[in-house]
C-alpha cells in the first residue's frame, strides 16, 4: 500500500539564545510548539499524537523529559513517542513524525525537539564527564583536515562558509548569533579552537525548540496553509569507528542521500534542487556535505563555495537561514534544517526566501559522522523533474 | 606493580535550572517561608503548574498563599534513606493536600524514623529549613502537633535559576577483555584482539568484531607493535567545564599500531606542537617505568592509552606512510 502523502502545515521556533532565562524548559518547548499549531490553524485537540526528540538526557540532566513535557505539549491521553539518534536527532524526529502520518495510524501529528544548552555544558557531556573532554570539534577536525588535504582546497574555504551563514542569519530573527561586522579578517583572527577551526567556525550554544505540524492530504487540503509536501525522507547509520571507514565522506552518508534522492525521482541534485539546509555546526562541513550528499563530485564542493553558488542568491543556496553555524539547541538543529527547507517550499521564509524555491532538503547528522537523516520537501505533491 | 581496580567513579554536573513564571515564584515563596499556589479556574494546584493539566491551557501567573497545615492522602516509607534523600534517618514520602489547595504535594514526612506514626488522613504542618536556596528541599512535614514555631527571615532576590548537582555513581569491575588490556598496558604491552572471521586486529578490542559480529576472547588476543602511523590528530583548547582539570593547548593524536587494522584513538602529546605533526609520521611509545604506571583511567567505556603509562611519544626518524595508505585508518 502506497504511502499516505504527508504535508508540513505548520512550523514554530522560539528565539535562540545562549540562555533563555526567562521560561522553564517546559515552557521553552510551549513555546515552539503553540507557534507550529497557530502556524497550522490547529489546536492541541486536532493532534493525534506527538513525537519529541532531543540530544542525550546528559545535556540537561533531565531524564526521560517526554514524561514531564506531557502537559506542555497536551500529551495526556495520547501517544507520544521520543526519538534519540544525537545531534542528528531533529531530523530524525520530523522523519519519524512523517512515518506516523504515512503509515495511516494518524491524520495529524506534532514533532518538536529542543535543547536548552544552558542548563547543562555539552562538552562534559560528550565526554562522560571526564577531564580532557575534545568536543565535537576535537573530533571532526582531523576529518576536516583530511578533507582539506584530499581536496586541496584553499584555508579561506572555511571562512567563507562563516561569513556567509552568519550574513544570512542577519535577516532571520530567530537566529542566536546575529554578528552584522563579521568578515573573512574577523573569522580568520578569531581564537584557534581546533586547529584548523577557529572560534567564529563553529557553532554557538544555544537554547531552544523548533516544532512542526503535520498533517496527510485530506488535513492539507482542510487547513488551506501553504504546504510543504514531504516527497521523501531517509535515514542511515554507520559503526563510529572500523577499519575501512571513510570519516571525511562517511558511507551512510552517501546512500542516505541516494536513497532520498531515488525515492523522490532526483537524477541530478545540483540542478533539480533549489535550495538547501545541511547540518554545518563548523564551516568545512559545507563543501563535505556538498560532496557527501553528492549535491557536488568528490573534489569540487569547495568550489562551489568558492564561488558563491552556496549564498543566498548563488546558483545553490545553503543554509539561507544562517544554519547551525548561527543557532544550534543540538536536539532541535536537525528539525530546524527540516522546517527551514519547508519554509523555502511554503513561500514564507522572510527575508531569507529563495525566491521560487519549490523542492528543497532538510539534513542532520549525529554522533561521529555515523547517524544521517534527511527529508525532501516540495510545493508540489507530484513535482515532476 | 600496581594493581587493577574496580571502576568507582561519579558522574556528576551541576546543572541548572530556569524556574520561569510559576516555579520561580513558588520557589522564591519556599525560600520565604511561604508556600504558594496556582489558581486554575476554581481550583488551586500545589505543586503550581504552568499549564491546566485537563486543557493544556496556558495559565498566567496566580499564586495563592496555601498551608502551613494539611492531610496526607497518601505515603510510603524509605526505611533506608540514600544521600540524596532529605534525611538521615527512614521518613515517609506522602501525597499532602495542603488547606487551600485541591491538589496533593508529594514530599518528605519526618516522624522521627517511627513508621507507626505515619496514617492516611493524619494532619501535618511545614517546617522550614535554616538554609534555604529556594529549594523543593527548603521545606519538610512533621506530624502537626510536633511542629515547631518559626520565624522566617524572607530573602532578597526572586529566585530565577536554580542549581542541582544530579550524579550517578558508577561502581563495577572492569570487563575481563579491558582488564586484560589495562594490565598489559601496566606490563608495558599493547594488547589488541584479532577477528577470528577477518584477521582484522583491533586495539582496544571490544571484547567482539562489530564488522563480524562474532566474540572475541582472551583466545583472539595478542601483542602488538608499540611503534605505529600517526593517522589523524587536532591541537585542544581546552573547554572549561566542571571537572575539566586542562588548561593549556595539547596534541591528540590517533595512532595505528603496526600489525593493527584500526587506530588507537586520544592519545595525547604534551612535547609536540600541532605544526609538529603529520598524518604519516612513524611514532614509538616511551613507556613510564613499571612502577610509574597507572591505570585508573580506564574503564568499561573510556580510556585507550592514558598517559599514565606512557612518558611520551617519539618520532622514530623512519619516511613518513602516505597519507592515501591511511586513508581507511583515520579513526
Amino acid at each position: 500500500m502506497a504511502p499516505r502523502p504527508c504535508a508540513v502545515l505548520g512550523v514554530g521556533q522560539t528565539k535562540y539564545k545562549r540562555r533563555r532565562d526567562d521560561v522553564t524548559l517546559d515552557g521553552l518547548v510551549r513555546e515552539a510548539a503553540l507557534r507550529a499549531l497557530e502556524d497550522a490553524g490547529a489546536t492541541f485537540d486536532d493532534i493525534d499524537a506527538i513525537v519529541i526528540g532531543k540530544a542525550p538526557d546528559a545535556l540537561e540532566g533531565v531524564m526521560m523529559p517526554l514524561l514531564s513535557l506531557c502537559d506542555a505539549l497536551g500529551a495526556i491521553g495520547k501517544p507520544i513517542h521520543r526519538v534519540h539518534t544525537a545531534g542528528s536527532v531533529g531530523a530524525s524526529t520530523a522523519i519519524s513524525a512523517v512515518n506516523l502520518v504515512e503509515s495511516g495510524m494518524y491524520d495529524t501529528v506534532l514533532t518538536i525537539a529542543y535543547e536548552k544548552q544552558s542548563e547543562g555544558n555539552a562538552t562534559w557531556a560528550l565526554s562522560g564527564g571526564k577531564s580532557g573532554g575534545q568536543g565535537a570539534g576535537g573530533t571532526f577536525a582531523p576529518w576536516i583536515r583530511n578533507y582539506i588535504a584530499r581536496s586541496q582546497a584553499p584555508e579561506h574555504i572555511g571562512w567563507m562558509v562563516a561569513v556567509k551563514d552568519r550574513l544570512n542569519a542577519l535577516k532571520n530573527p530567530y537566529a542566536h548569533l546575529h554578528l552584522p561586522d563579521i568578515s573573512i579578517e574577523k573569522v580568520r583572527e578569531s581564537p584557534m579552537l581546533w586547529d584548523p577551526l577557529h572560534f567564529l567556525e563553529s557553532c554557538p550554544s544555544s537554547d531552544g525548540a523548533a516544532a512542526v505540524v503535520l498533517g496527510n492530504d485530506d488535513i492539507a487540503k482542510k487547513s488551506g496553509r501553504p504546504p510543504a509536501w514531504v516527497i521523501s525522507h531517509a535515514k542511515r547509520t554507520e559503526f563510529g569507528q572500523f577499519p575501512g571507514r571513510d570519516t571525511v565522506r562517511p558511507q551512510a552518508g552517501v546512500e542516505c542521500s541516494e536513497a532520498l534522492y531515488r525515492k523522490a525521482g532526483i537524477t541530478n541534485p545540483r540542478e533539480q534542487i533549489d535550495c538547501a539546509e545541511l547540518y554545518v555546526p563548523f564551516s568545512w562541513y559545507e563543501p563535505m556535505w556538498l560532496e557527501g550528499h553528492l549535491i557536488a563530485e568528490e573534489g569540487e564542493g569547495w568550489k562551489m563555495t568558492d564561488a558563491g553558488d552556496t549564498e543566498l542568491g548563488g546558483s545553490f543556496p545553503v543554509n539561507m537561514s544562517g544554519g547551525v553555524l548561527s543557532s544550534n539547541p543540538i536536539g532541535a538543529s536537525g528539525m530546524i534544517r527540516c522546517l527551514e527547507a519547508a519554509n523555502q517550499v511554503r513561500g514564507t521564509a522572510g527575508e531569507y526566501q529563495v525566491p521560487g524555491a519549490k523542492i528543497s532538503i532538510g539534513h542532520a547528522y549525529g554522533g561521529a559522522a555515523q547517524y544521517y537523516a534527511m527529508w525532501m520537501v516540495s510545493s508540489e505533491l507530484n513535482p515532476v523533474f | 606493580m600496581p594493581q587493577l581496580h574496580d571502576v568507582d567513579y561519579t558522574l556528576e554536573y551541576p546543572y541548572t535550572r530556569t524556574t520561569g513564571p510559576v516555579i520561580g515564584p513558588f520557589l522564591t515563596g519556599l525560600r520565604d517561608g511561604r508556600i504558594l499556589g496556582q489558581r486554575c479556574g476554581d481550583r488551586v494546584l500545589c505543586p503550581p503548574m504552568e499549564f491546566d493539566p485537563d486543557t493544556f491551557a496556558s495559565l498566567e501567573p496566580d499564586l495563592v498563599e496555601v498551608g502551613p497545615g494539611g492531610v496526607v492522602e497518601n505515603w510510603t516509607w524509605v526505611a533506608e534513606p540514600s544521600a540524596k534523600h532529605p534525611f538521615d534517618r527512614p521518613f515517609g514520602f506522602a501525597f499532602i493536600k495542603l488547606d487551600g489547595a485541591d491538589t496533593a504535594l508529594v514530599h518528605a514526612v519526618d516522624t522521627g524514623g517511627d513508621p507507626e506514626a505515619m496514617s492516611t488522613g493524619m494532619r501535618v504542618r511545614a517546617q522550614y529549613r535554616d538554609e534555604r536556596h529556594g529549594s523543593v528541599a527548603d521545606v519538610y512535614f512533621v506530624p502537626e502537633g510536633d511542629a515547631a514555631e518559626q520565624v522566617i527571615q524572607p530573602g532578597d532576590e526572586p529566585v530565577t535559576i536554580t542549581e542541582h548537582l544530579i550524579g550517578l555513581r558508577i561502581n563495577e569491575p572492569l570487563y575481563p577483555h579491558r582488564a586484560r588490556f589495562a594490565q598489559g598496558l601496566l606490563d608495558g604491552k599493547i594488547i589488541g584482539q584479532r577477528s577470528p572471521v577477518t584477521g582484522k586486529v583491533y586495539v582496544p578490542g571490544r571484547g567482539y568484531d562489530n564488522m563480524s559480529r562474532v566474540l572475541m576472547s582472551e583466545a583472539d588476543e595478542v601483542e602488538v607493535s608499540d611503534v605505529g602511523t600517526v593517522v589523524a590528530f587536532t591541537e585542544l583548547n581546552p573547554v572549561q567545564y566542571y571537572g575539566q582539570t586542562e588548561t593549556e593547548p595539547y596534541v591528540r593524536c590517533s595512532i595505528l599500531f603496526d600489525g593493527t587494522d584500526q587506530p588507537v584513538i586520544g592519545i595525547d602529546i604534551r612535547d609536540m606542537t600541532v605544526d609538529e605533526m603529520r598524518v604519516g609520521m612513524r611514532m614509538r611509545c616511551i613507556w613510564r617505568d613499571p612502577e610509574e604506571r597507572s591505570v585508573e583511567d580506564i574503564d568499561n567505556r573510556y580510556g585507550n592509552i592514558p598517559e599514565t603509562v606512557y612518558a611520551r611519544f617519539e618520532p622514530t626518524g623512519e619516511p613518513d606512510i602516505p597519507a592515501d595508505e591511511l586513508k581507511e585508518h583515520s579513526w
